[in-house]
């Protein structure tokens, strides 16, 4: 369902009602909360030992668990839950759409974007990412648009890139995350933000002397689809890169859209994996090469195992692997029947708690899990940034790396957000620490046992026991800071 | 008893070579990330074919341009330096820098992060080993006690080069690693973190300890080091400020063994320009940030060895769009005192007119393999019969640039 004009106007006249003597956001969450962005009364309790596979599911497939999404998955079971987040437009999401409608930029067309500020883009593209991935209610949508945001990565500080992101991340990254994976590649191939990351709008031939600019050809081949192994060669290099030459961006008129010019482009045959592409075929190139590369056997592989490793272990199991690729191979390239596949697997299951999770995970499941009331303003972002991870901020075009391993090093960071979340030292954040207490059950009477319970998923060791006792029993905020610290909360 | 401090600074008047025999202790190694176009650095210009390969981009030999800020600086007679690193040029004047050309790999698949991935976990093409060579150069290192200042890496991440070492720390700033709490706090926190993080000595286990050990020994160095603030000249960038660091943590002696630093934005497709321009501008960070570096060390500059590395170089000849593509050989700096330097070693490959063949990337032909050049850095701090431990499976070439 997309949010149709009249609920949108209704939650407009709403904001209106409330007292005007109140901050814009402070009305915004008094909204949002009463659109559901609340913590219910009670949360249910599943005491075990090892983690519960229902929050297992919920940890991989969402940003972490809001309170009461463990109890509504339990109640309509993983099919259905997941049958609902692989169709987001289903998904009422007015809450989000409210939270996050003052990022007007990221809805412009890049000619209106030229008008902005870099720092006012650049603020709206990152807050933006973090607020639609902490409050959306479409959380399977929002975890892919990160991992093809980092598949397909764009620096947003290299030239004009800033300008364009934005589009990119509506036209391509979001309206094709859950679609085919062909039709990904193809958008991103002439988007302008990637014409100008990657150089292919300096790439042309217009007289015989003319040597292709292969930059994105080489990422095109080696990193969007066949892997660095896939089994092309350089002469297949040069070759995509002649396909590619005569993709432009305009720079006056309609600025900042892309656009074909057969003057700059090589007319000439040429052979791209085996495959002969016609003389005179202009821009039509493009599309058989994304054809070609998307078809190749090695691309079905490529991308099983990096959703594989993704979503079940840094060092992907061969056997599921196999399998997610034959499913690829068999739907061509469908996203939602790769990921069910996925999901539904053995392997799957068995993994719970065995990934790290990088920083941006950790923060928002972090302001998931207790429910926060947050803007992401400038003090929130330093705490990412310092772990590494802000978004649109990797220079090069194989992404954030999807490992836990190199995030290591700036643990410290981890703990000093969480203990500044709830001690309230991070400007406009708010956790409803009171709520979030009483609904939990027992929390009061029994030491850290049941909230840490609620955050892990599973009963504390006695050694975790042990560590949360040394907490005053009067401090419930450096208690649920200690368990967002603890090397438990940095798994998943 | 005189303190280690005390007794080092005595030295360092007594013979600031005396030090140097004494403690070599540290390497820092920058990486270039990109493919850095080295031909650009370190101009060939005794070689014609030079400029008619990059029309538009090659710098002029130094007899042009004289006096003004983008004649380059003779090195020899066949080659000279940007003129945008000039500031290195007193290094290698003064013996303390060499350059070692058509370094590379056998990584033929063009990629950045094969070619890298590679090239930190020091293996040969499709010999996969496990972890860093910089972590097992630390193993291999038996003088010294490992520590989580052993090895640093400025930033947010760990680089692969470091993967697998015993104890690694990142930081972008040394004042900064500090738990953010109220001092009432403090106490409890922390034994509860040091409990949760001994509970299991995995990957995180270990992050953890050394996490708190790291905010112990650096609240330690803070409290010692007041007067110790970096001498002017490093470039106000991320770059500067990171070797900054590392000179602190050299000078205040807490048993730095290796620092790790990046330089992005080395992947010149486009545009890459001349005496000025993209490529220029990275140049004038990294020139300005070493010699800052070096002044900044002082006497401690016997301690430390420098290295410049990039994954590969460019292709010889510039493309339609007055950039480079990826290409083979590059060029390596080495400084650091008791390095044979004023020299460049290895022999010129020539630039062959490669035409349409392309056998992987074209680019510089390979003279070293880039173990080789590593290889005779470690060889300053391990013992010769393990540097096969930190290069198996590998027979390095002697080059000579080290005393």
């Amino acid at each position: 369902m997309k949010l149709s004009r009249r609920s949108l106007l209704q939650s407009a006249l709403l904001l209106g009602a409330v007292s005007p003597l109140v901050g814009c956001e402070h009305l915004s969450s008094e909204v949002t909360r009463r659109l559901g962005e609340e913590v219910p009364e009670k949360v249910g309790a599943y005491p075990g030992d090892s983690i519960d596979p229902d929050f297992h599911f919920l940890s991989r497939t969402t940003y972490g668990c809001w309170p009461g999404d463990l109890d509504y998955l339990k109640s309509v079971g993983q099919q259905h839950w997941l049958e609902e987040q692989l169709h987001p437009d289903t998904i009422d999401d007015k809450a989000c759409m409210l939270r996050t409608r003052r990022f007007e930029t990221l809805n412009l067309d890049a000619g209106t974007c030229y008008e902005f500020k870099k720092t006012a883009l650049q603020d709206d593209l990152v807050r933006h990412a973090i607020l639609t991935a902490t409050y959306s209610k479409r959380q399977l949508l929002e975890i892919m648009v990160g991992f093809w945001s980092d598949h397909l990565n764009i620096y947003s500080q290299k030239a004009d890139c800033i300008y364009l992101k934005g589009i990119d991340d509506r036209a391509v990254i979001r309206s094709h995350a859950l679609g085919k994976f062909k039709d990904l590649i193809r958008a991103s191939a002439s988007s302008p933000a990637m014409l100008v990351y990657l150089d292919g709008k300096e790439n042309k031939k217009s007289k015989p002397s003319d040597v292709p600019n292969e930059n994105y050809a080489r990422e095109l081949l080696e990193l969007h689809t066949m892997g660095v192994h896939g089994g092309y060669s350089q002469h297949d290099v040069s070759e995509v890169a002649r396909c590619l030459t005569g993709w432009r961006v305009r720079d006056r008129w309609r600025r900042g859209s892309s656009y074909f010019d057969l003057s700059m482009h090589d007319q000439s045959r040429k052979k791209v994996l085996g495959q002969t592409i016609a003389a005179l075929g202009g821009s039509t190139d493009l599309d058989k090469v994304v054809e070609i590369v998307c078809k190749h056997p090695s691309t079905a592989t490529h991308i099983a195992t990096k959703l594989v490793r993704h979503f079940v272990a840094e060092q992907p199991p061969a056997s599921l692997v196999k399998q997610v690729a034959a499913t690829f191979a068999a739907t061509d390239g469908d996203i939602r029947s790769v990921l069910t596949a996925l999901f539904m697997s053995d392997e799957f299951r068995a993994s719970a708690g065995q990934k790290i999770k990088r920083p941006m995970h950790f923060v928002i499941s972090s302001l998931r899990a207790t429910a926060s009331d947050t803007y992401a303003h400038k003090p929130m972002l330093e705490y990412l940034s310092c772990m590494g991870e802000l978004p649109y901020q990797h220079p090069t075009p194989d992404g954030y790396p999807d490992v836990g391993r190199p995030w290591l090093g700036t643990l410290l960071w981890r703990w000093n957000f969480a203990f500044a979340l709830l001690n309230g030292t991070i400007p406009q954040t708010h956790i409803p620490l009171e709520q979030l207490m009483s609904a939990v059950p027992g929390t009061v009477a029994s030491g850290g046992s049941p909230l840490f319970s609620y955050f892990i998923g599973r009963n504390p060791t006695s050694t975790e026991l042990f560590a949360l006792s040394k907490i005053p029993a009067a401090r419930p905020d450096l208690l649920v800071a200690l368990i967002l610290s603890s090397p438990a909360f940095q798994r998943y | 008893m005189k303190s280690r401090r005390a007794f080092l600074a005595q030295l360092a008047l007594a013979s600031e070579d005396a030090l140097t025999s004494l403690d070599a202790g540290v390497l820092v190694c920058v990486f270039l990330r990109g493919g850095a176009d080295t031909l650009n650095m370190f101009i060939p210009y005794g070689d014609d074919n030079y400029y008619k390969v990059r029309p538009s981009i090659a710098i002029a030999e130094p007899a042009k341009n004289r006096g003004t800020s983008t004649q380059s600086l003779r090195l020899n007679d066949f080659y000279a330096l940007h003129p945008k690193l000039a500031p290195v040029y007193p290094l290698f004047a003064d013996g303390q820098m060499a350059i070692v050309q058509a370094v590379g790999s056998d990584n033929e698949s063009g990629s950045h992060f094969d070619a890298q991935d590679q090239m930190e976990h020091g293996e040969g093409y499709g010999k996969p080993l496990n972890g860093g060579w910089l972590a097992r150069y630390l193993r291999a290192r038996a003088d010294k006690k490992v520590t989580p200042l052993s090895a640093i890496a400025i930033g947010a991440t760990v680089p692969e080069s470091l993967r697998s070492a015993p104890s690694v720390t990142a930081l972008t700033s040394i004042d900064d690693v500090q738990m953010q709490l109220p001092p009432r706090d403090a106490e409890a926190v922390s034994a509860a973190l040091t409990s949760l993080y001994s509970q299991r000595m995995d990957l995180l286990g270990q992050a953890g300890k050394d996490t708190l050990e790291v905010l112990k020994r650096l609240e330690g160095l803070r409290r010692h080091d007041g007067k110790n603030k970096p001498s002017a000249g490093y470039p106000d960038t991320e770059f500067g400020k990171g070797l900054s660091q590392i000179a602190r943590l050299t000078k205040a002696d807490v048993g730095l063994q290796i620092a790790c630093i990046n330089s992005d934005g080395w992947d010149t497709h486009f545009v890459q320009g001349s005496t000025s321009g993209i490529q220029a501008d990275r140049m004038d960070e990294l020139a300005r940030g070493l010699a800052a570096f070096d002044k900044d060390l002082g006497p401690c500059r016997g301690r430390v060895t420098t290295i410049v590395m990039t994954e590969f170089g460019r292709r010889i000849y510039e493309n339609v769009s007055g950039g480079t593509d990826h290409g083979r050989g590059f060029a390596m700096m080495v400084i650091g005192k008791g390095i044979k330097g004023g020299r460049i070693y290895g022999q010129w490959p020539g630039l062959a007119d490669q035409g349409d063949f392309l056998l992987g990337p074209s680019g510089l032909a390979i003279t070293y393999d880039y173990r080789s050049v590593l290889a005779e850095i470690c060889s300053r701090n391990v013992p010769f019969d393990r540097i096969a431990q930190v290069f198996p499976q590998f027979d390095p070439q002697t080059i000579g640039f080290t005393g």
